[in-house]
C-alpha cells in the first residue's frame, strides 16, 4: 500500500463529504444552471433576481425557526395560520393606535405566546409535536376568520403608508429591504444555533434526548423557547408580508407556508430525525424553491402543474442527497 | 481436532494508521475461544475482516480448510453489543425476520412456530417462541439473538462482550447455552473483558496488544486473571494498592426512607465527604432506579433526600448541579452518548452554559477544559473535534466520566462506570477515583463487580428487592457476603 493510495483515497472521500455536506448548494447551483441554460439573459437580470430574492424572504424568515424547530425533532405546521393571526393582530392595533411600533410590538408578543404556548404543551405534557400544531394550525385560522368574517384588514390612516413601507422601500433603489431583514434574520439564527450554549441543546435534544435530560440540561425549557423563538419570526415575517401587500387576509394569509417552509428546512439538509442541520442549508433550501417557482413561471407552465413539478424536484433533489450522503458513511 | 478458522499474517491499515501487524489466529472446531485485549486494539477489526466486512490488506484466511469465500464468511455470526432485534415481535418473527416461510404471500405462522419452537427445544433451551421479545430478559434476548445465527447455519459465533449488561444469573444463562453449543461442535468467539468469566467458560485464548498477538494458548486451572491482565497491558499492573484510607467528613449526601412503590422501600443511606460509597445487588435490586430518582430523572413516593443536611428538593435533573451533584447513568449509547455532537462538546454539555460569555460559548475556554480532562483521564483522543462515535467504547466511557467531573461537583454518582472499559483503563479510572476522593470529593458507585467494589470503597450498600440489607466496612467486602445477602440470605 503506497503513500499515494491512500492519500488519493483520502481525496475522494473528502470530496464526497464536501458534497454531502453542503449538498444543498449543490443542489441549487444546479438549478441555477439549468435556469440559465433555459432562459439566459431573462432569468439571470438584476430585477428578476431581486425579485426571487425578495418573494423567499418571507418564506426564508419562517424556515429559519423551523430549522431549530425540526434539528429537535419536532415540526410547526402551525406557522401558516400562525402568521395569519400575527399579521392581522398588527393590522388591527396599527389602524386604531396608528403607531407602527406598537404594532409590531404587538404582533411579536403575540408570535411569542402563540409558539410558547405550543412548546408548552409538547414539553410539558409530552404530546407529539405533530398532534399539537395539527391543533394549533386549524385553531389560529378558525379564530382568525372569525374574527375577521373570513375577510381581511386593509393598511389605513396616516401611518398606513409608513407602513408599507417597511417591505416595499428598496436600499440603494436596488435590494428589496425584506432580504435584508432576512439576511440580518440568518447571521443572527446561525450564530445562536452554532455559538450560544442554547443553540448546541438543541442539536443535543435532537440528537439523544433521554441523555440530554440525564446531563442536567433543562430539556422542557429548551424546547419551549425554540418554539417561542419560532413564534416570533412568523411575527416578523407576518409584518413584513402585512407592509409588502397593505392587507391581511384571515382565509388566504400565509396558507400553506408551513409547507414551503418544511420543504425548504428538509432540502436544506436538515435531518427530520433531529440532531443535524444547519441554517446556511436552510437558506439555499429556500432559494432551491424559489428558483423552482421562479423558473416556472417564466417558462409559463401551467399554474395548475406547478405543484407537480415542484414535487417531482423536491424529492428528487432529496433523493441525490440521500444516496451521496450514504456513500459518504 | 480441526481449526474451523485459521487467519494467517493479517494485515489491516486504515489511511497510515496500521491496525493490525502480522496477525495470526486459529480457532478449534467445537471449543470457546477468548479474543482478549484493551480497547482499541484491533480485536473488533479482525473480527470483521473474518466475517467480511472489511477487506485485509495482506494474509489469508482458511474456514474449514478451504479459502475463505463470501458464502463461507456468511456461516461466521457477528454478534454485536447492540442486539439487533425487534422488541415489538415475537421470538419466532424475530428468528425468521427476513427469512419468513411463505405461501402465496402469506406467512405459515404455524409451521414457523413449530420448526423454531423444534429448533430450540433441540439446542436444549427453555424458550417459548412465541413470547413477545420485549417481555424476555436480558440474557434471552442475546440467547434469541444466538439462536437465530444457529438457525441461518453459522458454523462460528462471535459474541462482542455479551455479558457486560447482564446480571450474574442471566450471564449463567448464556454461559450455560455457550457450552451446550460446544459440545454440539459449534465454535465459539467470545470477546470480554472480564477474565473471570474468560478463566470460567473458555477452551483456549489468544491475547492482542497494539495490532499484534501477543499470546495465545490453552486455558488450564494454573493460568491467572492477573497472568493474563499483564499480557494484555504489557507491565504489572498495581492494583491491589489503589484503596487507600482517608479522614472523612460530614454527611454531605443522605437518603431517609426515600421509597416508591414496587422500586424501592425506605431506603437510609448516608454519603460522607471524601468516602466512596459501593451500592450493589443483583438485577431488580432497585438501585439504579433509587438513584435515579435521587436526581431528579424520576419521581419518588416518600422520604427525603438531604444535602449537606439540609433537605432538598430536586425535581428535575437539570436541579442537581446546583446541590453538587453530578450523575453518570449506566447504558451508556441511550443515557449518555449525544451522537450528533463532537467529544468536545459531549463532555462539556452540562457546562456549556457557564463556559459561555455575553450568550455566545467561549470556544478557547471549552477546548482548554476539554483537554484539561483529556489530559487529566488520559483519554485517546486525536481531535476533540471529531465525532463522539469515532472513539472506541472504553474511550467513550471516559469522556462521559469527564462530563461527571466537569460540573465541579462534591458528590458524584456513578452508574456501572466501567462499562466496557479495558483492564487498563479500569485500573485509571479507579486511580482517578481515589485521588479525587482524597481532594474530599464523595463517590457513590453502583456495580455488579466485587473487585470495583473491593478496590474503592469505604463502605458497600447490598440491596435485595428494592431494600438495603446490609452495610459492610471495606474490610468487610467479599464476594461470598455480598452474594449471601445479595440473593436474600442473612449474615451472622
Amino acid at each position: 500500500m503506497t503513500d499515494m493510495q491512500t492519500s488519493a483515497q483520502h481525496k475522494q472521500r473528502s470530496l464526497k463529504g464536501l458534497i454531502a455536506d453542503y449538498s444543498a448548494i449543490f443542489a441549487f447551483l444546479i438549478l441555477f444552471i439549468v435556469a440559465v441554460i433555459l432562459k439566459g439573459s431573462t432569468f439571470i437580470s438584476v430585477s428578476n433576481i431581486m425579485n426571487i430574492l425578495m418573494n423567499n424572504s418571507i418564506i426564508g424568515i419562517i424556515s429559519l425557526g423551523m430549522t431549530l424547530v425540526i434539528i429537535t425533532a419536532g415540526i410547526d405546521l402551525a406557522v401558516g395560520s400562525q402568521m395569519a393571526a400575527t399579521g392581522l393582530i398588527a393590522m388591527t392595533i396599527l389602524n386604531a393606535t396608528q403607531n407602527i411600533f406598537l404594532a409590531i410590538v404587538a404582533a411579536v408578543f403575540a408570535g411569542l405566546v402563540f409558539g410558547a404556548i405550543t412548546g408548552g404543551l409538547i414539553s410539558k405534557f409530552g404530546v407529539p409535536a405533530f398532534i399539537v400544531t395539527l391543533g394549533t394550525m386549524q385553531i389560529y385560522r378558525s379564530v382568525s376568520e372569525y374574527c375577521f368574517d373570513g375577510g381581511g384588514v386593509l393598511a389605513t390612516g396616516r401611518s398606513a403608508s409608513a407602513f408599507t413601507a417597511i417591505a416595499n422601500t428598496k436600499l440603494f433603489g436596488v435590494i428589496p429591504m425584506p432580504m435584508i431583514y432576512w439576511l440580518a434574520l440568518c447571521l443572527l439564527i446561525s450564530v445562536i444555533a452554532r455559538r450560544t450554549a442554547f443553540g448546541r441543546y438543541v442539536y443535543a435534544i435532537g440528537s439523544n434526548k433521554r441523555a440530554s435530560f440525564l446531563s442536567t440540561i433543562n430539556v422542557n425549557r429548551v424546547l419551549l423557547l425554540v418554539y417561542a423563538l419560532s413564534g416570533v419570526l412568523v411575527a416578523l415575517a407576518s409584518i413584513i408580508e402585512a407592509s409588502r401587500l397593505g392587507s391581511m387576509n384571515s382565509a388566504s394569509s400565509g396558507s400553506g407556508y408551513e409547507m414551503d417552509a418544511i420543504a425548504a428546512v428538509v432540502i436544506g439538509g436538515t435531518s427530520m430525525a433531529g440532531g443535524r442541520g444547519t441554517i446556511l442549508g436552510t437558506v439555499f433550501g429556500t432559494l432551491t424553491l424559489g428558483i423552482i417557482n421562479n423558473l416556472m413561471n417564466l417558462l409559463g407552465v401551467p399554474s395548475f402543474l406547478v405543484g407537480a413539478i415542484k414535487g417531482v424536484i423536491i424529492i428528487g433533489a432529496l433523493l441525490i442527497q440521500r444516496s451521496v450522503s450514504k456513500e459518504e458513511s | 481436532m480441526t481449526d474451523v478458522v485459521k487467519m494467517r499474517q493479517i494485515e489491516k491499515a486504515f489511511g497510515a494508521n496500521a491496525v493490525l501487524k502480522r496477525v495470526d489466529f486459529t480457532l478449534e472446531a467445537g471449543s470457546i475461544h477468548a479474543l482478549l485485549g484493551e480497547n482499541g486494539t484491533g480485536k473488533t477489526t479482525l473480527m470483521n475482516i473474518l466475517t467480511g466486512v472489511y477487506t485485509k490488506d495482506q494474509g489469508d484466511i482458511e474456514i474449514d480448510g478451504a479459502p475463505a469465500t463470501p458464502a463461507s464468511q456468511q456461516q461466521i455470526a457477528f454478534i454485536h453489543q447492540e442486539l439487533s432485534l425487534v422488541n415489538d415481535l415475537a421470538v419466532y418473527e424475530n428468528l425468521y425476520l427476513g427469512h419468513e416461510l411463505k405461501h402465496y404471500g402469506g406467512l405459515r405462522r404455524r409451521e414457523m412456530i413449530a420448526t423454531a419452537q423444534a429448533f430450540v427445544d433441540r439446542i436444549g433451551i427453555e424458550l417459548d417462541v412465541t413470547a413477545m421479545v420485549r417481555d424476555l430478559n436480558a440474557s434471552y434476548k442475546q440467547i434469541t439473538e444466538i439462536v437465530r445465527a444457529l438457525m441461518r447455519d453459522a458454523k462460528v459465533i462471535i459474541m462482542d462482550e455479551p455479558t457486560t449488561s447482564l446480571t450474574d444469573v442471566e450471564i449463567n444463562d448464556v454461559f450455560k447455552m455457550m457450552r451446550s453449543l460446544r459440545d454440539q461442535g459449534v465454535s465459539l468467539i467470545f470477546i470480554s473483558h472480564k477474565l473471570n468469566e474468560v478463566l470460567e467458560i473458555c477452551d483456549t485464548y489468544t491475547i492482542m496488544r497494539d495490532g499484534v498477538v501477543v499470546s495465545s494458548g490453552q486455558v488450564t486451572p494454573e493460568l491467572t486473571e492477573v497472568q493474563l491482565s499483564n499480557q494484555m497491558v504489557g507491565k504489572e499492573l498495581a492494583y491491589s494498592e489503589i484503596y487507600q484510607p482517608r479522614p472523612l467528613g460530614k454527611p454531605v449526601l443522605t437518603l431517609k426512607g426515600l421509597t416508591k412503590a414496587r422500586e424501592f422501600q425506605n431506603v437510609d443511606l448516608v454519603v460522607h465527604r471524601g468516602e466512596i460509597i459501593g451500592v450493589t445487588g443483583l438485577l431488580g435490586d432497585g438501585r439504579s432506579e433509587l438513584f435515579s430518582a435521587v436526581v431528579g430523572a424520576t419521581a419518588f413516593d416518600a422520604g427525603q433526600v438531604l444535602v449537606n443536611e439540609r433537605p432538598v428538593r430536586i425535581k428535575t435533573t437539570a436541579d442537581i448541579k446546583r446541590y453538587g451533584i453530578a450523575y453518570l447513568p449506566k447504558n451508556r449509547k441511550e443515557n449518555g452518548i449525544v451522537p450528533d455532537l463532537n467529544i468536545e462538546e459531549n463532555l462539556a454539555l452540562p457546562i456549556l452554559g457557564r463556559l459561555s460569555r455575553g450568550g455566545l460559548i467561549n470556544r478557547g475556554q471549552l477546548t482548554a477544559t476539554v483537554q484539561r480532562y483529556v489530559k487529566q483521564i488520559n483519554i485517546k483522543v486525536a481531535d476533540v473535534k471529531d465525532v463522539i462515535g469515532s472513539l472506541s467504547g472504553g474511550n467513550q466511557q471516559k469522556v462521559l466520566l469527564a462530563k461527571a467531573l466537569c460540573t465541579d461537583p462534591s458528590v458524584v454518582i456513578l452508574d456501572n462506570p466501567t462499562q466496557g472499559v479495558d483492564v487498563g483503563a479500569k485500573a485509571e479510572i479507579y486511580h482517578q477515583i481515589m485521588d479525587l476522593a482524597k481532594t474530599g470529593i464523595s463517590f457513590v458507585i453502583l456495580t455488579s463487580e466485587i473487585a470495583e467494589l473491593q478496590q474503592l470503597c469505604d463502605r458497600v450498600y447490598v440491596m435485595t428487592h428494592g431494600e438495603v440489607r446490609a452495610e459492610l466496612p471495606h474490610g468487610d467486602i467479599n464476594e461470598r457476603d455480598i452474594m449471601l445477602v445479595a440473593t436474600g440470605g442473612q449474615l451472622d
